[in-house]
């Protein structure tokens, strides 16, 4: 991923939602959503939160403490009520709750002291993906409807030289694939000798289910000798 | 359960500028090992992220005023052995030290205070307390005895 100096900046909403983080970034959205007293024009986000570096830490009153209280994370379910502006808030939140988390896990590994409720980095970490899944499901569907196409990348079905089948997905190059050296030693058949292999395999696998099957019915049968009134499951 | 492999377009001269939603890399603000300068933060960062990166992210997420970073990466031993002797490898991390604009400092706080634990009344914590209190004192021997153990008959 090393891209050229100075092309990647980030686009974030400037709201910061609160002036001290009083509830914590797995509670309800409910201050998200600004009430505006006219329709016409959209709510008018300000930075209020100016801490800066203070935003690593915790609190000033939660340091030192054994346990600190935080709620549950946020379910795919709860994600999918919430709109994109929502969900593109909720990330940076959640990112800077998790910064602040790790900060916290190192320093206690330096002072060799018990980090308070680490169960929070969890929570976080389960909060972010799911939120990257529901954005996924919305941009499959919103791609599905403008282009019809259900992948962002595309690719193509292609068998390697062992012999198996599997989805290629295509990479950017700056050059054509007729001039690009390494791509042309990679082999998308499969040679003629490699076919001996495949046969090979593909008896050892029938000969692992034909075990499995007269395993299963081995075993079944002598539970009927013991227990002949058993009723026998289907499967 | 980490997020998949995010690919990058390419870049060549002229594309425009890459925005990106949703950073993916999380810094984690050190305790500098060594003394460092006043207005010098200690950073942990992932490999992926460059100067110019750590950078952006300060300045617009954190609207911290960023002066210079400068980064390196530090190697994770591979000596260490586990119990089956097979070499341990400890992972490799970036480390950067941004310096802050507007004469701004920085000095690390004390994140683990001696806190004076005294439980309030009536509440959970005193009960548990006090009764850890009473079983301790059950558990020690008579004070007449002067010290000496159980093992002495009488």
């Amino acid at each position: 991923m090393t891209l050229r100096k100075g092309n990647r900046h980030f686009c974030i909403l400037i709201c910061q939602p609160h002036l001290y983080r009083e509830t914590s970034p797995l509670a309800a959205l409910s201050w998200c959503s600004p009430v505006s007293a006219v329709s016409q024009c959209r709510a008018l986000h300000t930075t209020v939160s100016r801490r800066g570096l203070d935003e690593f830490f915790d609190l000033p009153e939660n340091w030192g403490e054994n346990n600190v209280k935080s709620g549950a994370p946020w379910t795919a379910k709860q994600l999918r009520t919430k709109s994109n502006e929502d969900l593109h808030k909720l990330w940076y939140v959640l990112l800077k709750e998790k910064n602040m988390l790790l900060s916290l896990e190192q320093e206690s590994r330096r002072q060799r002291l018990q980090m308070p409720s680490p169960e929070r980095l969890k929570k976080v970490s389960r909060s972010m993906f799911r939120l990257e899944t529901v954005v996924k499901e919305r941009e499959t569907a919103l791609r599905l409807l403008q282009t019809g196409q259900e992948k962002g990348r595309p690719g193509a079905w292609r068998r390697n030289i062992f012999g198996y089948a599997y989805w290629y997905r295509y990479k950017e190059y700056a050059i054509p694939w007729y001039m690009n050296k390494r791509y042309k030693r990679k082999r998308f058949f499969t040679p003629k000798f490699v076919q001996p292999h495949i046969r090979l395999r593909l008896e050892k696998h029938l000969r692992g289910k034909a075990r499995d099957a007269s395993l299963q019915r081995g075993s079944r049968s002598k539970l009927k000798e013991k227990f002949p009134q058993m009723k026998v499951s289907a499967s | 359960m980490p997020v998949t492999r995010v690919l990058y377009p390419l870049y060549q001269l002229g594309n425009p500028q890459l925005r990106i939603f949703r950073p993916n890399w999380f810094l984690t603000l050190v305790r500098p090992g060594k003394e460092q300068p006043p207005d010098t933060v200690q950073f942990r960062t992932p490999m992926e992220m460059t100067k110019c990166d750590i950078k952006n992210y300060l300045v617009n997420i954190y609207n911290v005023p960023v002066g210079a970073v400068r980064t390196r990466i530090q190697f994770g031993s591979n000596k260490k052995r586990n119990h089956r002797n097979q070499k341990i490898k400890q992972p490799d991390y970036k480390v950067a030290y941004v310096q802050l604009a507007q004469g701004q400092t920085f000095s690390f706080p004390d994140v683990f205070p001696e806190k004076d634990k005294t439980p309030e009344e009536g509440s959970m914590e005193e009960m548990e307390q006090k009764f850890m209190e009473d079983e301790k004192q059950r558990q020690k021997l008579d004070p007449r005895r002067g010290g000496v153990t159980e093992w002495f008959g009488l």
